[in-house]
Order: structure tokens, then sequence, then C-alpha cells
């Protein structure tokens, strides 16, 4: 199968909708992805000022994942989009319940950002930024992909997810560690494996994300399949 | 309530490739049709399944009406149209010399845009073909057409008014009396040319719900210009462009992810 192109409809006002409730979704990636990169940066100067911005800021995110929803009704149930169309609009609807759902992560990460670390604890704050990182680069990745509807950046983001899980199972241990030394920091560490966990979480939202990208350009349901029928799907033509 | 799981969807795919001679109604081979000078069709094949409602798309002029009309011999009226290849119904291809095309008519019944009752009662109308048989008997008639509306889905409308003119009826009551006429005489194959384009939405969706009655009987192949309804009544489906098969596949594929770029643009209504 060719790779659908978004060239132009008969009917102009389609291609309006489309093409608005597409840049929609960009705005809210673009809008999610400064959380993500605000609430990493709160944490490491412990910038308690950003963390209260980022926690205001989720209900714009919100807002527009209703706005964005209400769009995709209006187009199904006026224009019956079918074919690319109409995988289109169903990865956008799952598209952003997932982006909706970092948000919420983000907000978590940023809550921690409010609680003091003595100069000990500093230390695995380093591998938390690590993960951040690599999940800061997926986010970004994945949200290209989407805006170029790009195959093979999408099914790097989706490879990359391993590696975060790796970085946070390490970090998971090193944080089990350092509670069992000392039972007192358990608290705080605690607040530090959730946001860890977060991210973590997040890593696995943009895998889904470059699955619906995949499912858009392929026609094909990646989900919940083996590695190798994946690579088959983005490496093949039509199985 | 039936379960849609992955895959009982695929178990309801047809591989359309590979129809057994029991599942194969139809098979048309290799059919080029001119007319005068002009080639209208380009070398269609294709294999239309039994029981099911196998609908034929595309823009106007791309050939799906005169193919429809191949299979029931209708082109046999238009004097400059030539056509090779074959059709082929029960191992005979309909186009052989010895066919008697009335005969062939009788087992390919056919329905028209345009609802075409004939100035007669409701009850005549529907009897018209086994009277042409010479079929006279008064229980037997009577017994066709109740068959027959309750088939059409109009027995409740007008049983008590049968010795009506038809053309009281209102015209989707008449698209389904044409298509009672057209189950009396008991054919395989049922012919809808774009059956619902002259009918409102609620007596479309009627003709709709029918068809998919239908197809517990009869085998029916449907033109439309109306691609929702090519997606909901048919199970599976035929684009052609330009005289030329382009995509024949599983309606639920096609409509989803076909695999050609003429099909894609064709059902998103882009520009070729």
């Amino acid at each position: 199968m060719d790779k659908p192109t978004m060239s132009r409809h008969i009917s102009g006002k389609f291609n309006e909708e489309l093409e608005a409730v597409r840049n929609q979704v960009l705005s809210m990636g673009g809008l999610v992805e400064q959380q993500l990169r605000d609430s990493l940066h709160a944490i490491e100067k412990s910038d308690h000022d950003l963390a209260e911005q980022i926690l205001r800021r989720d209900t714009k995110i919100n807002a527009l994942e209703v706005q964005i929803d209400e769009a995709c009704v209006q187009i199904i149930a006026k224009r019956q989009p079918a074919a690319s169309d109409l995988r289109l609009i169903l990865a956008i609807f799952k598209t952003i319940s997932d982006l909706e759902r970092i948000g919420d992560e983000v907000e978590r990460i940023a809550k921690v950002a409010l609680e003091s670390f003595n100069k000990d604890q500093q230390e695995f704050m380093v591998s938390l930024e690590n993960l951040g990182q690599l999940v800061l680069t997926m986010l970004h990745g994945v949200l290209d992909a989407f805006a170029r509807m790009d195959l093979d950046s999408a099914y790097e983001v989706h490879q990359m997810d391993a590696q975060a899980d790796r970085q946070y199972e390490g970090l998971t241990r090193q944080l089990m560690t350092y509670m069992m030394e000392d039972p007192r920091s358990i608290p705080k560490v605690m607040n530090v494996l959730w946001s860890a966990r977060s991210l973590e979480r997040i890593g696995d939202r943009c895998q889904n994300i470059a699955e619906y990208i995949i499912f858009f350009v392929k026609g094909k349901d990646v989900r919940h399949v083996s590695a190798e029928s994946m690579e088959q799907t983005v490496k093949g033509g039509r199985i | 309530m039936i379960s849609v799981t992955p895959s009982n969807l695929q178990a309801e795919a047809l591989d359309l490739a590979h129809l057994s001679a029991e599942q194969t109604a139809l098979e048309i081979r290799g059919l080029n049709l001119h007319y005068g000078s002009a080639q209208a069709l380009y070398d269609i094949s294709m294999k239309i399944p039994t029981n099911r409602v196998t609908a034929f798309i595309g823009p106007s002029g791309c050939g799906k009406s005169t193919l429809l009309r191949c299979i029931n011999r209708m082109n046999d009226l238009v004097e400059i149209c030539k056509v090779s290849g074959e059709i082929v119904l029960h191992d005979k291809n309909i186009y052989d010399k010895d066919v008697d095309v009335a005969a062939l008519r009788r087992q390919v019944g056919m329905v028209f845009q345009r609802p075409n009752p004939f100035p007669k009662s409701i009850y005549e109308n529907v009897v018209y073909g086994m009277r042409l048989q010479g079929v006279n008997d008064r229980r037997t008639l009577d017994e066709v057409v109740e068959r027959s509306l309750k088939g059409a889905a109009l027995w409740d409308e007008v049983k008590d008014r049968l010795n009506a003119s038809a053309f009281g009826l209102s015209g989707g009551q008449q698209q389904r009396l044409v298509i009672a006429r057209a189950i009396a005489i008991e054919p395989e194959v049922l012919l809808l040319d774009e059956p619902t384009s002259a009918l409102d939405p609620i007596s479309t969706l009627t003709i709709e719900e029918l068809i998919t009655e239908l197809k517990n009987k009869y085998t029916v192949v449907i033109v439309t210009h109306n691609m929702q309804q090519a997606a909901r009544v048919s199970d599976q489906t035929a684009f052609m462009y330009m005289g030329k098969l382009i995509e024949y596949a599983d309606t639920n594929t096609l409509f989803t992810t076909p695999e050609q770029k003429q099909t894609e643009d064709y059902i998103t209504g882009r520009y070729g």
C-alpha cells in the first residue's frame, strides 16, 4: 500500500476540518512536551514556582483534549470518513487520550519537585534526570513522527522504550537500596519512585502513539504483536 | 449478540481468489465489452460468491452498470454492443450460442434505479412473470403473491389492498413491489442497479434492510453510487474505474485499508 498522503479532498471544507484538528493535536503535543521539559527542570533546580505553574497549566491540556474530541465527533458525523481519513481520526482519538494521560503523569512529577531533597538524596535525582531526558527524547520524537506521519521515526521511538524500561529498573534497584539503608528516607524516596514510575509510563504512552502512527500509515494494528511481526509490518509491504 | 473478535472477522473475510465451485454463484472470466469502437470494459475477471451481497462502486461511466447488465445479457438489446469473454453460471457460459436468454433472465432477476411497476394491480404486478410462464392457478398465484410480498417486506403494508393500482404506492413501496415481482419467479441471482437512488433516506434504509434479508435466499449484486450504502450492505466490494476492475476485496478491508491508491482516493473523496 502506498503511504497515505495528505493530498486534497474534493471538499475543501473537509480538508480544512482535518487540517485544523491535526494542528490542534500538534499544539496539544507541544504543550505536553513543554510541561514534561519544565517538570524535569523544576526537579533539577528544585524550582517550586515552576512546579506550581505546571500544575496550573494541566487544565489547558484537558480542555484541548475535550475540544479535539468534539471536532473528531463532528467530522465522523458529517463526513463519514473512510480508509486513511478514518484511520487518521481513530489515530487522533487515541493519541490525544494518551497525551492527556502524559499530562497527568507530568503533574505527578511536578509534585515531587515541590519536595526538598538533601545532598545525599540528590545523587539518585541524577538517575531520575537521565530517565527523564530519555523519555523527553521519546516524546519529542513521537510528536515529530506524528506531524510528518513518518513510519521510521515512529518505529525508532517504539524501540527506545526497552531502554527506558531498563533505566527504570536500574533506578528502582538503586532507590530500594537507599530505603533499606536509611528507613527514615522512605517517604521522600517513595515520591521519587513514583515519579520514576510516571516517567516510565510516559515512555509506554509514547510507544502507544508510535503504534497509532504505524496503524495510520500501514493500516495494520500492531498493538500486542510480536517484535518480529511488528518489524515485518514496518519494513515490509502489506501483510 | 455476536461478539466480534479479530479471529472471527478474519473468518468472515472471504478469500475471493480461492472460492470453491459451490461457493461461487457466478464467475466472470476475461470479459471485454465494446460499444461500437469504444471499449467499455477491459478484461474483467472475478468470482461472485453465493448468498452474499457483492457491490460494484466507481465514478459515473466506469462501467459498473454495464458489467451488471452483462450478467443477465441486458446488453444484447444494444445493437452496437459486443461482448467477449465468459460469464459462467452453473458451469455454463451464459454467452454460449445455445443459451435461452429468457430462461437466463428468469434465473438472474433485475431491479432498476427507478421503480417501474406495470399499470396493473399490486397482485397482478407480482404474478406477471408467473402468468408469462403460463401459470394461472389461483391458489398457486395467491401463495406466490404472499411469499414474494413477505420476502420483499411489503406484505403487511399492502395485504388489504392487493387489487389496488400499484401506482398508488409510495416510491419506496413501489421499489419493494418491483423486488417482489423479481423474486416471485425465484431467481438465483438478483441484480440491483442503484435501487435506492430515487428514494428518500427512510425508504432507502428499508430497502437496505431488505437486501441483507434477501441474501439468505439469493445471490445479490448491487451497483450503487452511495459508498456508505456499499459499505453497509455488501460483503464484498469491487471498485471499477475507466472500465477496469481496480480492486475487489472483502468490504471491511476495502473501506478501511484499500490496497490501491485509486481506490483510496475514490472512497475518501480525493482528486485522483
